[in-house]
């Protein structure tokens, strides 16, 4: 009952970003710009926080035997180091497994005519129980004859987890100061259009429609604009992702997570956020005038 | 509940020292005409947005169709300007819009349903006269039509008051005699009809209760007389309110009666309230 002219109100709302169509337009831009760049900073962290992820589950640590031992110094060795306490599993990788690995993560070509002159070591995989030992056991693989040096992913993950803070706290940042950007611009458009419109918020207002009434294009105008963006803002993001997610994955062979898996996340934030704002810019546009009596909205 | 408006020792001031109301009392009932006389600057505006809740009262209270609009919570507002339908001086029209949807404008702004806008919009067009226009821009439109059509949206909403703002301030006499004609007719129907104007010949063409507000004050209140001379019986404001509790035409009848007994003291009365007018003339 109470909204029944509710289809009308809307009607307006479409119509008002229409009237208005360069500010709308530079207010969608403006939203888009915000929004891939908020979008990339989160896929980012989530791209860098799965790879985490991936690398502390492995929990592996690679202990490499020096170039001196033989094979039969080496069953030795894994046979001290599985004996540790907090040792789990020892895996023997010899050097031509390493190679191949090599080969199938970073192409073929470069290893061909390294066969017979491997330069890689032969190693252990260290599996450990507990990993808030890992000093200790280190230590004492350490000890150990023919062992040359300890890598662990550990440390890769420490670094890429303390990366994955910054872009996370710049992510925010980021989010903070383009959605204030997006607020004010937005809400300067609306009040444009209040503002050619300030005459029909007069009459509607000494006719009597109620706030809500008022209220209710200028929202809708907000939540359009925001809407247009945020369709815009998903398909940008989507070739943009692409395109550089492939120059990443040439660089540095990395487990990257495919746009698909993520596009209804990414779709579905960007029409949340955008229509949000929208209508956020709407409800603060309008405020001012709302208190306003008379001629006073027309300004005279 | 016969009384549609009711000031009750009103006073507005803007600052400290301006006294744009200085306690007004007064009370209109319902299915009255009043005209709202004075010279520019003399209250007449604060009168009419106080009754609009745009402003409110430094004291007193005051009384719409029953609604204390001097206590009223700012939700409560649109409720009780949908009571009222205002006329503007300057129409106040969309240029953008037809003549009709203009008129439904009103209604759509109150969430009217889209049926009940196609009901009555061209009834109300058929009222003024301007069923012809109904596709017109406003501003193709003579003064005379603008401000039918500006009534057209007052009375849409069908309200018990009308408030008319200088209603022929921008349009040309004989167009002003024609409005107010239909703001009678309207009245005749049984709704509250305020009309400010300080156009003197025009309140003196129309016989009815005339409230003249100078300084903030009410100066006189005559009440309606059967006849095209000004004449003003000796009535102090506080009394009038409850002296013709009958609407237009019965109230015609009752003090056609009453003509001939009071004649010679309202002649003098008229002789008394004529130079304060010429004054206002000058004034203005």
């Amino acid at each position: 009952m109470r909204f029944t002219g509710l289809g009308y109100l809307i009607k307006e709302g479409f119509r008002n970003v229409w009237n208005n169509r360069i500010m709308s337009i530079a207010s969608v831009c403006v939203l888009i710009s915000c929004l891939v760049l908020t979008g990339s900073a989160v896929l980012i962290s989530m791209n860098v926080t799965n790879l985490v992820d991936k690398i502390s589950d492995s929990n592996e640590t690679t202990v490499y035997l020096k170039e001196d031992v033989s094979k039969v110094e080496a069953v030795y060795i894994g046979r001290d180091i599985k004996n540790l306490k907090n040792v789990t599993e020892a895996k023997y990788f010899p050097k031509e497994e390493a190679l191949e690995d090599f080969k199938s993560t970073l192409g073929e070509e470069v290893f061909d005519n390294m066969k017979n002159d491997n330069p890689l070591p032969d190693a252990y995989k260290v599996t450990m129980k507990d990993l808030s030992k890992y000093d200790k056991t280190v230590r004492q693989i350490k000890k150990i004859e023919g062992v040359e040096k300890i890598t662990s992913q550990k440390e890769l993950a420490r670094k890429l987890s303390s990366i994955n803070d910054l872009v996370r706290i710049l992510s925010v940042a980021i989010v903070l100061a383009l959605g204030v950007i997006s607020l004010f611009i937005i809400s300067n458009t609306i009040r444009a259009t209040m503002h050619s419109r300030r005459f029909e918020i007069s009459i509607m207002k000494s006719v009597g429609a109620t706030d809500s009434f008022v209220r209710i294009p200028f929202i809708v105008e907000g939540m359009v604009i925001g809407f247009i963006a945020s369709v815009f803002s998903t398909a940008a993001l989507f070739f943009l992702y692409d395109i550089i997610m492939e120059i990443v994955v040439n660089l540095i062979h990395i487990a990257t997570i495919p746009f698909s898996q993520v596009f209804w996340v990414v779709a579905g934030a960007f029409v949340l956020a955008g229509v949000l704002i929208g209508a956020l810019s709407g409800f603060i546009s309008i405020r001012k005038y709302l208190k306003k009596e008379g001629n006073e909205i027309l300004g005279w | 509940m016969d009384n549609i408006i009711e000031f009750k020792n009103v006073s507005k001031r803007f600052g400290t020292e301006t006294h744009a109301l200085n306690d007004v009392s007064l009370a209109i009932e319902k299915g009255e005409f009043v005209f709202i006389v004075g010279a520019s600057g003399a209250g007449k505006s604060t009168f009419l947005k106080l009754i609009m809740h745009e402003e409110t009262p430094t004291q007193g209270t005051i009384t719409v169709n029953g609604i204390e609009v001097s206590r009223l919570k700012r939700k409560k507002v649109p409720y009780l300007r949908r009571n009222m339908g205002i006329v503007f001086q300057d129409f106040r029209l969309i240029d953008k819009m037809t003549v009709y949807d203009n008129v439904a404008f009103a209604m759509r702004a109150i969430g009217a349903s889209p049926s009940a806008v196609r009901k009555r919009v061209p009834y109300i067009l058929e009222l003024v006269g301007l069923s012809h226009k109904a596709q017109n821009r406003p501003s193709e439109l003579s003064g005379g039509e603008q401000q039918r059509v500006s009534l057209a949206r007052a009375l849409v909403n069908n309200p018990a008051i009308i408030i008319a703002d200088e209603p022929t301030g921008n349009i040309d006499p004989e167009m002003s005699y024609e409005i107010i004609e239909l703001l009678s007719e309207i009245n005749a129907q049984g709704t509250t009809i305020l009309v400010v104007t300080h156009e003197h010949d025009l309140v003196r063409k129309f016989n009815k209760r005339v409230i003249e507000i100078e300084k903030g004050r009410v100066v006189s209140d005559t009440k309606e007389v059967d006849d095209i001379l000004f004449e003003i019986p000796d009535e102090s404001e506080e009394d009038t309110a409850d002296t013709y509790p009958e609407e237009a035409d019965s109230a015609e009848e009752l003090s056609a009666d009453e003509e001939t007994a009071e004649d010679p003291q309202d002649e003098t009365q008229e002789e008394s309230a004529q130079p304060d007018e010429s004054e206002d003339k000058e004034a203005e």
